[in-house]
């Protein structure tokens, strides 16, 4: 369980200095989204590999002209992996109750497929939306 | 999996006596798989991401509602979506540089001929 832990954060410090040096915009040995490549549509996550090569550099607003929605869910993510570690060292529950209330998973899915859609539509208001 | 292991009743956050007679809930929730299919959504491979949020959706309602059992069932179904669609990642990725390392390779004994 220990070594889980530790090979996950070597693997996310890897993916780190690899996503740090190389702009995937540029270099093409980055995957590209499958639903991308055949379909030529945008999916919830495309974007990411930009959004994070432009996160890594601090370019925050570019980040978000690249995957709006990963910008605004990372901090979520960020504080709930704190709080679980915190949990762990303190033996306290400190985790979010907020991921357990009823409506959380419903407007969280409302968000990911509102915001499927309209990063597909290609006028003027939403093509910012697009990666 | 340390989170599916029984847990010890928690000190903390408990209701006063008498409070709440409904809301005393015998049996911890079981893990939503929430955040764990909300990475998988963003970090590519979809609809494996967003058939794990409609089972966490599941998971907190059936066990809002007290169906512990369906509860149960929603969560291993969000854990195996959420895991499939995790795995599927990987070997995109994995065949994706596998693919590029051939190819590399290829290219670089041709330009040898």
């Amino acid at each position: 369980m220990k070594l889980k832990y530790i090979l996950g954060l070597i693997v996310i410090i890897g993916l780190s200095i690899i996503y740090y040096r190389f702009n995937p915009g540029v270099y093409n040995f980055f995957p590209e989204c499958p639903f991308h490549k055949y379909l030529h549509l945008d999916c919830p996550g495309c974007g990411s590999q930009r959004a994070i090569h432009a996160l890594l550099h601090g370019d925050i607003l570019s980040a978000a002209n690249y995957n709006l929605l990963m910008v605004l869910t990372l901090p979520f993510l960020l504080i709930h992996f704190f709080l679980k570690v915190y949990s762990q060292v303190t033996k306290k529950d400190f985790t979010l109750k907020i991921w357990c209330h009823p409506a959380t998973p419903k407007i969280l899915l409302a968000i990911v497929i509102v915001f499927w859609i309209t990063r597909n539509i290609p006028f003027a208001p939403f093509n910012y939306l697009a990666a | 999996m340390e989170d599916q292991k029984p847990q010890d009743q928690a000190p903390f956050g408990q209701p006063p006596f008498g409070q709440n007679p409904f809301g005393n809930n015998p049996t911890p929730m079981p893990k939503n798989w929430l955040v764990e299919s909300i990475l998988v959504t963003i970090f590519c491979c979809l609809p494996f991401g967003i058939a794990g949020i409609v089972n966490a959706s599941n998971v907190n309602s059936k066990y809002a509602m007290g169906d512990y059992a369906g509860a149960q069932a929603a969560s291993a179904a969000a854990g195996k979506w959420t895991k499939i669609g995790f795995f599927c990642g990987i070997g995109v990725i994995v065949l994706y540089v596998l693919f590029f390392v051939v190819l590399g390779v290829g290219g670089f004994m041709s330009s040898y001929r």
